[in-house]
């Protein structure tokens, strides 16, 4: 299978460890990821503040790219991408005078968008066109006994009426994937609420509460680590911990790594291959996985 | 012709202050057409008069029937038994109170902190002199009118107030509905007190975190977030900013202006311009500690801007 690619700008930057793993595991499960060539960034969830009508342009930028690949969607490993490409689709096709503003704007550039390509997210592409049945066939190191909290966030579910592949209030991909690994999924009433990112340049100090909210509500429930689907929760949890132990005064820890680098690790790779965090490598010490 | 029914079992939460909060068990057989508000009508009048519930239009406009049915924030009015049974394929359904405000009796909910909110941000038109003593009139454009129309569909039913993980915390955020209100009135040409609004709302503005679920439960359609962004747009008008405000705005202009000139967002820069050095530095400390410096290197690295970046330019100015 061949997908296009969109990895985005934390995924090439700080959360590099979720490029390598979704490499890994779209590797071993038979996907072709080929790079949208030239993309640019989606604005990151701020730009639509910023000048609405050239947030969506920049949007349809990447998905014309995709359409003159000759393919429909592209695959993204970062939640906040996925959900900026949705809106601005939507925006462009729901909203008469946005349409309008981007058309002219649009006008002697590169960008022709026929409104068939579309975004998606890997976790939607692994469970709709490869299947559970395909992803258990290659765990070759089951994680049983990992108690895992499976964390949705915001932007991959909501507004359910365009992300649209679950139920936003009743989610299930991420205990679906992690069962697949052998582990033990940990739902808990915070995995759908905020991780605090997009408050970390107006509020820092709230941002932080948010995050700490999240793992503790997953700790609590008795998690041993927690798998998130995002590049930018992936900032508040993964190089942020030491910062959120020190605010709250927090004695335990409670590692979150991306959801494909969990997969990653049941199809046998080593914790180095996938950018694991210290924390991370050592919680799966202790649990004799590794 | 026969009917299409449904033999369905709900499970309603239920709370008075001498039994707590427990479990109540009802089944009842719908058509297909039967809201939730009927069925629980149709529960409380056959079955158990004491189930108490609020409802009165049942058409969406009265915002009374606001509760979690199978844990999505709904009106019952505007939900379908078979909707909810089509979508989750299953017969048995969970009803109960809204999140975050106090129950007062089974899906009864106590509203003063909403109101407090509400009127916190004027919500009335402030027309000019002239027009209240009789010697002038309004006049509202049509392209003014479209533009407001969205955000003053609200009918005050609390669904993204109880959802909204920022008022939990965070007691100068006046949350999503408040916002959808205040920002109708903040850009209505007709009203006179734009900068007191300025004052009530921006601040408040900058504490959303984008969570996105205001837009999701909203019956109307309103996008309270959305409100919120264009609140945020207006900031330059703003006379004397807050911390929060103008850390805010610090944030997204060194957002907006990394991707104006290299078409992605370089976060060492982003980050420094946004926090400064000496914060900058401090998280430095953690990220080492997490064992993160590799991903800050080749963050710095390795991310290569658009190599047309001059489109990106372009469509920034045209």
């Amino acid at each position: 299978m061949k997908i296009a690619y969109y990895p985005g700008c934390a995924t090439h930057g700080f959360a590099k460890d979720i490029d390598v793993a979704t490499k890994k595991v779209a590797e071993t499960l038979g996907i072709e990821l080929v790079e949208i060539p030239d993309w640019n960034c989606c604005g990151g969830g701020f730009l639509d503040e910023y000048d609405e009508v050239t947030h969506v342009a920049l949007n349809l930028r990447n998905l014309s790219q995709v359409e003159k690949m000759r393919m429909d969607k592209f695959a993204t490993p970062c939640s906040v991408c996925l959900h900026s490409h949705r809106l601005a689709v939507n925006k462009y096709k729901e909203d008469r005078d946005i349409r309008e503003r981007v058309n002219k704007k649009i006008e002697g550039t590169s960008i022709k968008y026929e409104g068939k390509a579309t975004a998606e997210h890997i976790v939607w592409v692994l469970l709709r066109d490869v299947g559970l049945e395909k992803i258990k066939a290659h765990v070759k190191r089951p994680l049983t006994g990992l108690k895992v909290a499976t964390y949705y966030g915001c932007q991959i579910l909501r507004p359910e009426q365009i992300m649209g592949f679950e139920p936003a209030y009743n989610p299930h991909s991420l205990s679906d994937l992690v069962s697949a690994t052998g582990a033990t999924p940990v739902t808990f009433n915070e995995m759908i609420n905020c991780c605090g990112f997009p408050l970390m340049g107006s509020n820092p100090n709230m941002g932080l509460k948010l995050a700490y909210n999240i793992l503790n509500g997953a700790k609590k429930n008795g998690a041993d680590l927690l798998v998130h689907t995002c590049s930018l929760c992936h900032l508040q949890f993964d190089p942020l911990h030491y910062r959120i132990k020190e605010e709250f005064k927090v004695e335990w820890t409670l590692p979150g790594i991306y959801i494909l680098q969990l997969l990653a690790l049941a199809f046998g790779y080593q914790p180095d291959e996938i950018g694991l965090s210290k924390l991370a490598i050592q919680v799966l010490m202790e649990k004799g996985i590794i | 012709m026969s009917v299409q029914t449904y033999e369905v079992i709900f499970r309603i939460r239920r709370y008075s202050p001498e039994k707590g909060s427990y479990w109540q068990e009802y089944k009842l057989t719908v058509d297909r057409f039967t809201q939730f508000t009927e069925a629980l009508r149709r529960i409380k009048t056959e079955q158990d008069p004491s189930l108490a519930y609020r409802a009165s239009c049942h058409m969406a406009v009265c915002g009374s029937c606001g509760m979690k049915i199978n844990g999505e924030p709904r009106l019952a009015c505007k939900t379908l038994v078979s909707g909810i049974i089509n979508k989750y394929g299953s017969n048995v359904i969970t009803i109960e109170p809204m999140d975050y405000f106090p129950v007062i009796k089974d899906l009864i909910v106590d509203w003063e902190d909403f109101y407090t909110r509400m009127f916190k941000v004027k919500p009335r038109l402030y027309p000019a002199k002239e027009v209240l003593e009789g010697k002038g009139e309004h006049r509202l454009k049509p392209e003014d009118q479209r533009r407001l129309w969205k955000f003053a569909q609200c009918i005050w039913c609390g669904l993204c107030v109880s959802v909204c993980p920022v008022i939990r915390e965070d007691p100068e955020f006046l949350g999503p509905a408040a916002h959808a209100k205040g920002y109708r009135f903040l850009t209505d040409p007709r009203d006179t007190i734009t900068d007191e609004r300025f004052k009530i709302l921006s601040d408040s503005a900058w504490r959303c975190t984008y969570c996105y679920h205001c837009f999701s439960v909203c019956p109307r359609d309103i996008e309270p977030v959305t409100a919120i962004k264009k609140t945020r747009a207006l900031t330059k008008y703003v006379k004397e900013p807050t911390n929060v405000t103008f850390n805010g705005v610090k944030h997204s202009e060194a957002i907006a202006g990394s991707i104006k000139t290299t078409g992605k967002i370089m976060e060492s820069l982003v980050y420094l311009q946004t926090y400064g050095l000496s914060r900058s530095l401090k998280d430095l400390i953690f990220i080492a500690k997490a064992g993160r410096g590799g991903s800050l290197i080749s963050s710095i690295l390795e991310e290569k801007p658009v190599k047309n970046v001059s489109e990106i330019k372009k469509l920034f100015e045209g």
